[in-house]
């Protein structure tokens, strides 16, 4: 174990850590932007520094590894002047728009602002030096002026998706997040799977799909586990007004963390889709008790596109019905196949948007009540 | 910006064959990079994310180093001609404006054929005003004689074989009387000796030696060389790797080039040494890509060495093998810093790493890696020929052995010279500078380099080696321009962050808006629009920039900007508008 001091209080820690997690053990705050716990500390940002006993400079908490006998100090005068200085410095060439930004609310450069009550300078750019909303992305909406160029964005690429899409061009002040050499993030062979915006401190990547649509404080988050495939990815559903407007990542979710894909994160606008199916359906020609074979004729006719307000029913269109109904068909084709052309000619898929337990019994369908193993999941697709 | 339908391509030809040639290694990413800048498909997003899938690397990476070097650039691209834009070059010019006129100028007088930069300074101070007419060096060269430069014309070299009084020269000793292109002549004069002299001792009483003779680190921190090597020596990793740091990009400072110019081998003679002390095999020396003439020098040498066996497999029946590659940069300051270098040698963007841990336990590749000077290499034959004592006792100094100086600015003598640690600026000034120049008068100097102290005449007497920064004077890498009544310090301080904020990589808040911040408000100061509270902020800046900032590049910014407004207080006040 080590001996150190954090402002005065001995503590003992574990060798290896950094300052960052020591304070964090002990329950001493130390800001932090450009870190993330599940990302390679870079110490980009210099917001988390501290000012160690001997040393010539500040050092940054997330990065620097303890020592014994270390002295360090978290607030003190120096580091608290310093930490807003560098907040100014961030806001000075930041857009002064948050009314109506969609960070607004979950921005953790406002909420340091607001902890350190770091003005904005008069000087600077104020976030015109780039196109608003610049990259065609469907589900990702690009600001660069709102970036801090703390690189999350490019390490949750590299780091968790493995992609590779986001990168740092140019130097100095003129330093730009770009998307693969100098292209849209589609071009770079982005897979939209939102694990940037997720990890974006700021506003400078948000989500298209919901911009503009809820404050972080007007929102209920749903916690539920992803319906798309077997891995069980668990996410918040952002609820407004009994509506789900959005997912977004639950840092503690125990298989993913804040990883998901781009179903999980985007494909939600189903739940309240228009065309969305709520009741059971089948073919007028059935309703009537006819077959098949009975139609042939027809059913060309009713693939063709209705024309207008064309009334010129075809027993190939779906009507309504009540569940009794629709399973009274479906038991009634089964057992007759079935009879027809035994066991193995039926075949069940399953889906993950059901619960295990009717995973379960559907299993019992297939082999105890139909007696095939004909049975599979779309997880496994 | 709009997706363009994205249809698999094979690697087109050109580049494949280009990076078939570097094995496509991702180390080569950068010569790549060149290469194909120079070549008819030109740096484009296309030609980028081709060679990226060459060498199996992400397109970003790529991208960001073609706009990362200041010598890369995108699009199709014509002759460049580079204007020297720092502050001895600035000094040279009689407007002492910021710097656009002269370029206006070069543009004019070129003609259309070529494109005409500014770029930060080209390490030719001793021939200033200089230019990079693509990668040859020339100067002194004026706006007017561009046309004859066009044309080939490349101002007149700088001479340093006449030594001047005082000097004490151990590894400037063979300038002008040895043909650097030469081995035989160079061996004649006793390189090699030290070497040969080494592989018959055993590597520890080397490392000793070098201990003994306290040689500290000439690139400006003085660290310890022999305790350096010692850290690599003691890690049990292998292979180990020694670098020399020949990337010399701060204003000022121009010894590395005369010494590889004039005395190649003794630098390859140092760095063989380093390495069979260190117990490495391999070498790389990274020299900046401005400096093409001493690239192909260093490596004319190296073939003859190797022909010489004095290099390569086996040297002279000894067992020891050691290789030594040259890299070239390709415009970066920043990349003078150690780690930076290391991670630009591996094909990335020269930005620096987080320490620890240190080079000599993770540096190139990983492996232990010691990253020297090329003035502290060419140090070590001599130490180890003439014996550690023989080094201290060329001076009474707490600092052993000699340094090579360099003198610029308003004196009568500008130039490069080597003498013990110790001298005072007055010194510098009189006895080897041979004075101010006529109708001069002494104003300040800067010292060190671009990130050294700026002082008044109150500093002439102190004498200068690596302690007394504390007293408000830094040796630095041992160069000290000395400006006289006419210059401005507000307009020469604005110089000085004109070079930063072009330098800064942009990895950490402070350094990336706090240069850029400082320089707006030095161009409004120097131009006469000082607003009040100017003085203040910038001294605020200052502060952070030291306090808070990532690597060496953003603390060291802080000392010439504090300096300054120390000791010229009553102009920057002036310049604030009071």
């Amino acid at each position: 174990m080590i001996n150190l001091k954090i402002n005065g209080k001995s503590i003992q820690a574990e060798p290896g850590k950094t300052i960052l997690q020591v304070a964090k053990e002990h329950d001493v705050h130390v800001p932090t932007l450009c870190y993330h716990k599940d990302l390679s500390p870079t110490g980009n940002c210099r917001m988390c520094v501290v000012e160690v006993k001997g040393g010539r400079f500040l050092q940054a908490a997330c990065v620097t590894p303890i020592w014994e006998g270390m002295e360090i100090e978290t607030e003190n005068e120096k580091v608290m002047k310093d930490r807003k200085l560098t907040l100014e410095l961030m806001l000075a060439n930041h857009p002064v728009d948050c009314m109506i930004c969609d960070a607004a609310g979950k921005c953790e450069l406002q909420d340091l602002a607001y902890e350190y009550q770091a003005q904005i300078p008069a000087w600077g750019t104020k976030g015109t030096r780039y196109p608003v909303n610049s990259d065609p992305n469907p589900f990702i909406r690009v600001d660069m002026n709102k970036c801090i160029l703390c690189r999350r964005c490019v390490l949750a690429c590299e780091e968790i998706q493995g992609r590779d899409v986001w990168g740092v061009a140019k130097r100095g002040f003129d330093e730009i997040i770009v998307a693969g050499a100098g292209v849209t993030m589609l071009e770079a062979r982005c897979e939209s799977c939102g694990q940037c915006v997720a990890f974006c401190p700021t506003g400078a990547l948000s989500n298209k799909m919901n911009y503009g649509m809820a404050r972080a404080h007007q929102v209920k988050k749903v916690a539920t586990i992803c319906s798309y495939c077997g891995v069980g990815c668990q996410f918040d559903l952002l609820v407004k007004n009994n509506k789900v407007i959005g997912v977004s990542s639950n840092p503690d979710a125990p298989v993913n963390g804040m990883a998901l894909c781009v179903k999980g994160r985007y494909a939600y606008d189903y739940i309240h889709h228009p065309e969305r199916l709520v009741k059971p359906r089948v073919r007028k020609y059935l309703l009537e008790g006819k077959r098949k074979s009975d139609i042939r004729d027809s059913i060309a006719e009713g693939r063709k596109p209705k024309v207008g307000l064309s009334n010129i029913e075809s027993p190939w269109d779906w009507v309504e019905v009540e569940w009794d109904k629709a399973l009274d068909i479906v038991a009634e084709k089964f057992a007759e196949t079935r009879m027809k052309f035994g066991a193995d000619s039926l075949g069940f898929l399953t889906s993950a948007k059901c619960l295990n337990e009717e995973n379960y019994l559907m299993n019992k369908l297939a082999r105890q009540v139909v007696g095939t193993n004909n049975i599979d999941h779309c997880a496994r697709l | 910006m709009t997706n363009k339908k994205i249809v698999y391509h094979p690697i087109p030809p050109e580049i494949e064959i280009l990076a078939g040639r570097h094995g496509n290694e991702p180390e080569a990413a950068l010569e790549l990079l060149k290469e194909i800048q120079t070549h008819p498909s030109a740096l484009t997003t296309d030609s980028i994310s081709d060679a990226a899938r060459a060498l199996k690397l992400p397109p970003h990476q790529l991208y960001g180093m073609a706009t990362f070097y200041s010598m890369l650039s995108l699009g199709e691209r014509k002759k460049v001609l580079r204007v020297c834009d720092g502050p001895v070059c600035w000094l040279k010019r009689a407007t002492m404006d910021d710097g656009q006129q002269t370029i206006v100028q070069w543009s004019s007088k070129a003609g259309g054929q070529w494109s005409v930069e500014r770029t930060s300074c080209l390490g030719l101070c001793d021939r200033a005003p200089a230019v990079l007419v693509e990668v040859e060096q020339a100067g002194p060269v004026e706006a007017e004689e561009a046309g004859k430069v066009c044309d080939g014309w490349r101002g007149t070299p700088t001479d340093y074989s006449e030594v001047r009084k005082g000097e004490v020269r151990v590894m400037t000793s063979l300038i002008g009387k040895i043909d650097p292109d030469s081995i035989e002549g160079a061996m004649a004069n006793g390189i090699y000796d030290g070497l040969k002299k080494a592989l018959q001792t055993n590597p520890d009483a080397i490392l000793t030696e070098i201990e003994t003779s306290g040689l500290q680190g000439r690139g400006g921190a003085g660290f310890p060389v022999g305790r350096k090597w010692r850290f690599v020596a003691n890690e049990k990793r292998t292979p180990r790797y020694i670098i020399c740091n020949a990337d010399e990009s701060e204003p000022l400072i121009l010894k590395d080039r005369v010494l590889i110019d004039t005395n190649p081998h003794q630098l390859l003679e140092g760095m063989t040494i380093a390495g069979y002390a260190s117990g490495a095999s391999e070498a790389w020396i990274y020299i900046r890509g401005e400096y093409e003439y001493q690239a192909r020098r260093l490596e004319i040498a190296i073939e003859q060495a190797e022909s010489k066996n004095l290099l390569g497999g086996n040297i002279l029946g000894s067992g020891f093998s050691f290789n030594i590659h040259v890299h070239r940069g390709a415009g970066a300051y920043i990349c003078g810093e150690e780690t930076a270098l290391i991670e630009s040698l591996e094909g990335k963007r020269g930005e620096p790493r987080l320490r620890p841990p240190y080079p000599p336990q993770f540096g190139f590749r990983g492996q232990p890696t010691a990253v020297n000077n090329v003035e502290s290499f060419c140090a070590v034959p001599h130490i180890v020929k003439n014996g550690a004592e023989w080094w201290r006792s060329l001076t009474n100094a707490p600092t052993p052995g000699t340094k090579v100086y360099m003198v610029l600015g308003h004196i009568k003598n500008a130039g490069l010279f080597e003498a013990p640690f110790g001298l005072t600026l007055r010194e510098i000034i009189e006895d080897f500078g041979g004075g101010m120049e006529k109708g001069s008068k002494f104003q300040f100097a800067l010292c060190g380099g671009a990130a050294g102290t700026i002082v008044d005449k109150t500093m002439l007497d102190v004498p200068i080696d690596f302690a007394s920064s504390q007293k408000g004077i830094s040796l630095g890498a041992g160069s000290f321009l000395i400006c006289d009544q006419s210059v401005s310090p507000v307009a020469f301080l604005r110089e000085i962050l004109h070079f930063f904020a072009a330098e800064s990589c942009g990895k950490c808040t402070p350094c990336r808006v706090g240069t850029w911040r400082s320089l707006k408000i030095l161009n409004r100061m120097a131009a006469g629009e000082g607003q009040k509270g100017d003085i203040d902020e910038l001294k605020i800046l200052a502060a952070l920039m030291q306090d808070a900032s990532f690597c060496g590049l953003g603390q060291s910014v802080a000392i010439p900007m504090k300096s300054v407004m120390e000791h010229f207080g009553k102009e920057f006040a002036r310049a604030e508008g009071h």
